[in-house]
């Protein structure tokens, strides 16, 4: 909290001495001195740049919707019930059998001033939209220097900050989906970033983050029926990413890699005060941290045609109480452990202006969970397969075949649990209109 | 922490100080070597995008964040030719000194007429330039015109060797108007001549030369050669007189070999950037190139 405090006054100064500092010489006024047609008060070229995203699946799985949702990865999902009584409102892509209008997306971008932009991402499901980001950027800063502060997608990792319309596959990774939930690490706060002035590129950066993630962190604090647990949740930011990147090229190779950690408090509550009905709950008290890596590397072949290999791993350690409810609603309280680990590695290529095919391979790897020492034994090393392939009849559309062959749910109804194969053939339809969207690499 | 933030400062003073020449970036390989007869070793210019590679659509490397991370100056084709990749580039480098506005930002766009400037615009007309048409350098009279906004910005950015980049830019117009004069008589011999282009890469220059353009291999911008749109051509080209097919080196060449195979027109590749043929090294020598392919 020290450090806090004497960063924020920094950043103030410096928006404002680069804001006073800075001479705005109009020069673009020459560039496009058109007259505008009809009102003399006519705004139009202040309009902001806007597009819509529209996600469209039809999907076809082994399993019943019905059994699909009482399928879990032990440890790593999070009970849907208890979920659902907490208001996790984000649906789940690709979710039903047949069709899913998984999402539209409207992005409003544009420079406020001299000084900062502003932009802003309304996601909106079929029965419920929210801001899924909303942030502005410095524009000014020196020595490279650039402030983020708003809701935003955290740059923790390398997929993490790209929109589902960026994905190469139909769906999230395993590992971000368990550790961040389905729209990832996505927070309120601050993010400082640096870009070194070298030859290749470094970048350095930090977010203090206020910690709402409710899959690894979570600061809403939970108490217990009788209030013999009480925690009260954590008071102002308490998450801090940091990371690194660099980029450089070898020819037509590019090697962009990174290395991003996280480390917050986490205080979740899955239904330790939850009464109705007779089920049990728990609520996590818990130190946690992740650390991350990830590697990309992409060959061009020609203008068009590419192959591009990613792949990136990442560890979570949670240290902490575990209260447990049972059906007597006595809470019992026991001593957490968690090492859990797990990664991805895609290959995608594109064979030509509108073809691209790619595989996935998800890992779910390490599952370590201790209660006051004693190994609880959940299954390890749990696999999914994915295959894809992509027609883009131009940039802003895209047809996409995607087979899921997925080893990582198992079975909690009958008796012992045991791993229950789930398939899956996606067809997705993703489309976009109004301003052109670049996309970072 | 402390030993990251002193490194990273001395880092920091260290790339300032070694900094004499003033540090220019261009997208394009062309307007690099136009900088470059301007700026003489005055200035460190860098091209970002390859010229064999497809102008509209520039892979996005992270490196060219560092390049716009300590340029001085950017100087970009404009006309939305950049908008499919320059702009994430540009936010990522936190580089005040050239963002749009700045001083620091020059848009060669806004120099010349650009022509074919839609009256609407709809994607129903594939991937258009809603600002005109970008390949305006193609046109060897246009170079002048850029030529000079050149050396007035290098000349407003680093106004002590103004004198040095103002003489330079009156040698290379006098030398380019003396090879446009060559040009021009060369081209003259193709005026009334009907091509067929792979895409609108060459309107400038067929326009100034009274070339016409009888249709486009690609049925829409940006969209691949469809049968449908081939059959098309065929019975457009049977009824003219066409005298050659003009490929870019980047798009697949299929469809026009097959055209100047089936129908006996001249097929001719012609570079749109330095480096896109070995011969096409320097704004001169891409000229030289494009004229010697057109009329040998
Ligand atoms: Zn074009």
């Amino acid at each position: 909290m020290n450090r806090l405090l004497l960063i924020l006054p920094m950043i103030l100064v410096l928006v404002c001495s680069s804001a006073q500092a800075r001479d705005f010489s109009d020069t673009s006024a020459d560039a496009k001195n058109e007259i505008s047609a009809g009102s003399p008060f006519s705004q139009s070229k202040l309009i902001p740049d806007i597009s819509l995203t529209l996600d469209f699946s039809c999907l076809y799985r082994n399993v019943s919707d019905k059994k699909y949702d009482t399928l879990k990865s032990p440890e790593f999902t999070l009970a849907s019930t208890d979920e659902a009584a907490h208001g996790h409102d984000i649906e789940e892509m690709n979710a039903n059998r047949g069709f899913n209008l998984n999402y539209a997306e409207i992005t409003f971008y544009s420079v406020v001033d001299p000084y900062f932009d502003l932009f802003a991402v309304c996601h909106i499901g079929t029965d419920h939209a929210e801001l899924e980001e909303g942030y502005f950027t410095t524009r000014g800063l020196p020595l490279g220097l650039q402030l983020k502060a708003g809701k935003f997608l955290s740059s923790f990792g390398r997929i993490n900050e790209q929109h589902a319309h960026n994905w190469d596959f139909s769906d999230n990774s395993l590992v971000y989906k368990f550790f961040f939930g389905e729209e990832g690490l996505n927070e309120i706060g601050v993010r400082l970033t640096c870009v070194v002035p070298l030859d290749f590129y470094l970048m350095f950066g930090a977010e203090i983050l206020q910690g709402e993630n409710e899959m690894s962190f979570g600061n809403k604090g939970f108490r217990s029926i009788n209030g013999a647990v009480d925690r009260s949740g954590s008071q102002g930011p308490d998450l801090y990413t940091g990371y690194m990147k660099t980029s450089f090229d070898i020819g037509d190779l590019i090697v962009f890699t990174g290395i991003s950690g996280a480390a917050g408090k986490t205080q979740n509550n899955h239904g330790l005060d939850y009464v109705a009905g007779t089920t049990t709950g728990n609520a996590v008290s818990a130190d946690s941290y992740i650390v991350a890596g990830d590697i990309t590397l992409r060959y061009s072949i020609d203008s068009i045609r590419y192959v591009s290999l990613q792949t990136e791993y990442l560890y979570r350690r949670q240290d902490g109480t575990l209260y447990n409810r049972d059906v007597l609603n006595n809470v019992t309280i026991s001593d957490l452990r968690k090492k859990q680990s797990g990664l991805y590695a895609q290959f995608v290529a594109k064979l030509s202006k509108r073809w691209r095919l790619g595989c996935r391979y998800d890992l779910l790897q390490k599952n370590e969970v201790k209660h006051n020492g004693m190994n609880a034994r959940e299954p390890e090393n749990l696999p999914r397969y994915a295959g894809m392939l992509e027609y883009n009849p131009t940039e802003f559309s895209r047809i996409r075949l995607q087979y899921n062959h997925d080893l990582s749910k198992y079975e909690y109804e009958t008796g012992t649990p045991g791993r229950k194969l789930n398939q899956e053939v996606i067809f997705q339809y993703n489309l976009a209109i109004g301003a052109h969207g670049a996309h970072a690499f | 922490m402390r030993k990251l933030c002193i490194t990273l400062f001395i880092l920091l003073f260290a790339s300032s100080a070694y900094a004499g020449k003033m540090k220019v970036v261009s997208t394009y390989p062309y307007i690099a070597s136009i900088v470059d007869h301007i700026g003489g070793d005055r200035v460190r210019v860098n091209a970002l995008a390859r010229g064999d590679f497809d102008p509209h659509t520039v892979i996005p490397k992270p490196s060219f964040i560092s390049k716009l991370r300590k340029a001085d100056v950017l100087i970009i084709n404009g006309a939305q030719l950049e908008i499919g990749w320059l702009p994430p580039l540009l936010k990522q480098s936190n580089n005040p000194a050239v963002n749009p506005g700045s001083s620091g930002f020059l848009d060669l766009s806004t120099h010349v007429k650009l022509i074919d400037v839609p009256k609407s615009i709809s994607r129903e007309q594939g991937d258009i330039h809603p600002d005109g048409n970008p390949h305006y350098y193609l046109n060897p009279h246009n170079i002048p015109l850029l030529a000079k906004a050149i050396s007035e910005k290098l000349s407003e950015c680093d106004s002590r060797n103004s004198s040095y980049y103002k003489s330079n830019c009156r040698n290379f117009i006098t030398m380019w108007n003396q090879k446009t004069s060559q040009w021009d008589s060369k081209l003259a011999a193709l005026k009334g001549k009907q091509v067929i282009e792979y895409h609108k890469n060459y309107d400038y220059l067929l326009r100034y030369y009274s070339i016409s353009l009888a249709g486009t291999i690609e049925p829409l911008p940006g969209i691949p050669p469809t049968s449908k749109h081939i059959e098309s051509l065929e019975k457009m080209i049977s009824s003219r007189n066409i005298s050659f097919i003009l490929m870019d080196v980047y798009n697949p060449d299929e469809a026009g070999r097959h055209l100047s195979k089936k129908y006996g027109i001249t097929f001719v590749k012609l570079p749109h950037d330095i480096g896109a043929v070995p011969e096409a090294n320097d704004i001169v020598s891409l000229f030289d190139e494009i004229v010697r392919r057109l009329t040998k």
